[in-house]
């Protein structure tokens, strides 16, 4: 969850919906080093302080990339992501726009080499739980794995973002993870002996 | 049995059987236990070490490993069912006496959970957060041609992308690791695996 303060986003008059749109494109695109002056340019198009404008823009810059890494394409999900005291027309434009955009800007993505997010941490341990696969239910051990992952520290400027995600293995799927990454593994053996 | 705390699953069969022979435990016995079992709540990768005292456990006892085995994952379905849920010692209590563990125990074992609650409570914090079935993985490695940073020229990345599964809704996530962090990741896995075998 990202957290986006309401008051970011309470522009004083009711931009048009052009200039929102334009200012969701920017901020997607935008390279950090440019949120700055982007910043200072919205002030004008959307009526916002400069102060409200150095929030906002960064702000949604997250939000957009956030979307478009993890993949979020339904209304719900992007509805979700805001605050429940956000201002609702507000939103829902946003979430139009966006939705408008994702495939684009998944393009772009791809194209322009923004880095992925990154793995930062992980921790794990073994749980028992009742198997819900076998009539008699026995209890057996799964593995719960906690991945931080942050979002490219070039995207968040001075407050990276960084999500938990908790997935739960069966022995199975760590099995058949491990024979996915051995066969990395042989792979990179393989190209450093070359 | 009434309803549980711990779980919305019905328990397995074996459940009983095994609390029935925890009761045959001593007081003394019951407590030597409930310290390995909680010095691996607390210490949950600790796994190896874990095992080693169990083994010990038997030995000193004169009980069979593999019997002595299938009692703890009885009683850990308790714990994990309850720091998922964020239970109180006094519904963890209450869960163990409607599985079948006498009072005696089940007050000692819950006065225990009370007393680690502070490392429990902060493993606890990470479990809260919803939990997803690994559905897929995909991923690639590639090499970095040039950037802005001088360092990363030339240098392997892995991308990883895992399809996750929360309730009926899928979600792709992306991340990327360093090389290093790759290898660290595969030798945490095969702790994993290990682990996971020597519960079976």
């Amino acid at each position: 969850r990202l957290s986006m303060s309401p008051s970011r986003f309470a522009p004083r008059q009711a931009p048009s919906k052009d200039a929102v749109r334009q200012l969701c494109q920017e901020c997607f695109s935008s390279p950090p080093a440019s949120l700055g002056p982007l910043a200072v340019r919205t002030c004008s198009s959307l009526a916002v302080s400069p102060a409200e404008a150095e929030q906002l823009v960064p702000a949604l810059h997250s939000l957009t990339r956030h979307i478009v890494y993890r993949g979020l394409v339904r209304a719900e999900d992007i509805l979700a992501l805001f605050p429940e005291t956000f201002h609702q027309n507000l939103k829902n434009l946003l979430t139009k726009i966006i939705l408008e955009n994702i495939s684009a800007w998944k393009n772009e993505a791809q194209e322009s080499q923004i880095s992925l997010p990154r793995l930062v941490d992980m921790d794990w341990r073994v749980d028992i739980q009742t198997s819900s696969e076998s009539i008699s239910r026995m209890a057996v051990p799964t593995c719960l794995l906690q991945l931080k992952i942050q979002e490219d520290v070039a995207l968040c400027g001075n407050s990276p973002v960084v999500s938990a995600l908790t997935v739960e293995l069966s022995k199975e799927t760590l099995d058949t993870m491990l024979e996915g990454l051995g066969r990395i593994r042989d792979q990179l053996s393989a190209v450093a002996n070359k | 049995m009434g309803l549980l705390n711990f779980t919305r699953d019905p328990v397995p069969e074996a459940v009983s059987g095994d609390m029935h022979n925890l009761n045959q435990l001593s007081a003394q016995q019951f407590s030597d236990l409930t310290e390995v079992l909680f010095r691996f709540l607390t210490e949950p990768k600790e796994v190896e070490r874990f095992l080693a005292q169990l083994s010990d456990f038997a030995t000193m006892n004169k009980i069979s490993l593999g019997p002595l085995k299938n009692i703890v994952k009885s009683i850990l379905l308790v714990p994990s069912g309850a720091l998922k849920r964020n239970l109180s010692p006094e519904q963890v209590r209450a869960d163990f006496i409607a599985l079948g563990l006498s009072e005696e125990k089940a007050s000692y074992f819950a006065e225990q959970w009370k007393v680690n609650s502070p490392t429990l409570t902060r493993l606890a914090v990470g479990q809260t957060l919803m939990i997803n079935q690994l559905v897929d993985m995909e991923w690639k490695f590639g090499v970095t041609a040039g950037s802005s940073e001088l360092e990363k020229v030339g240098s392997i990345f892995f991308q990883l992308k895992l399809v996750v599964k929360k309730g009926s809704q899928t979600e792709n996530v992306y991340m990327e690791l360093t090389l290093p962090q790759f290898y660290s990741f595969l030798h945490e896995m095969e702790r994993v695996k290990t682990s996971l075998e020597s519960f079976s």
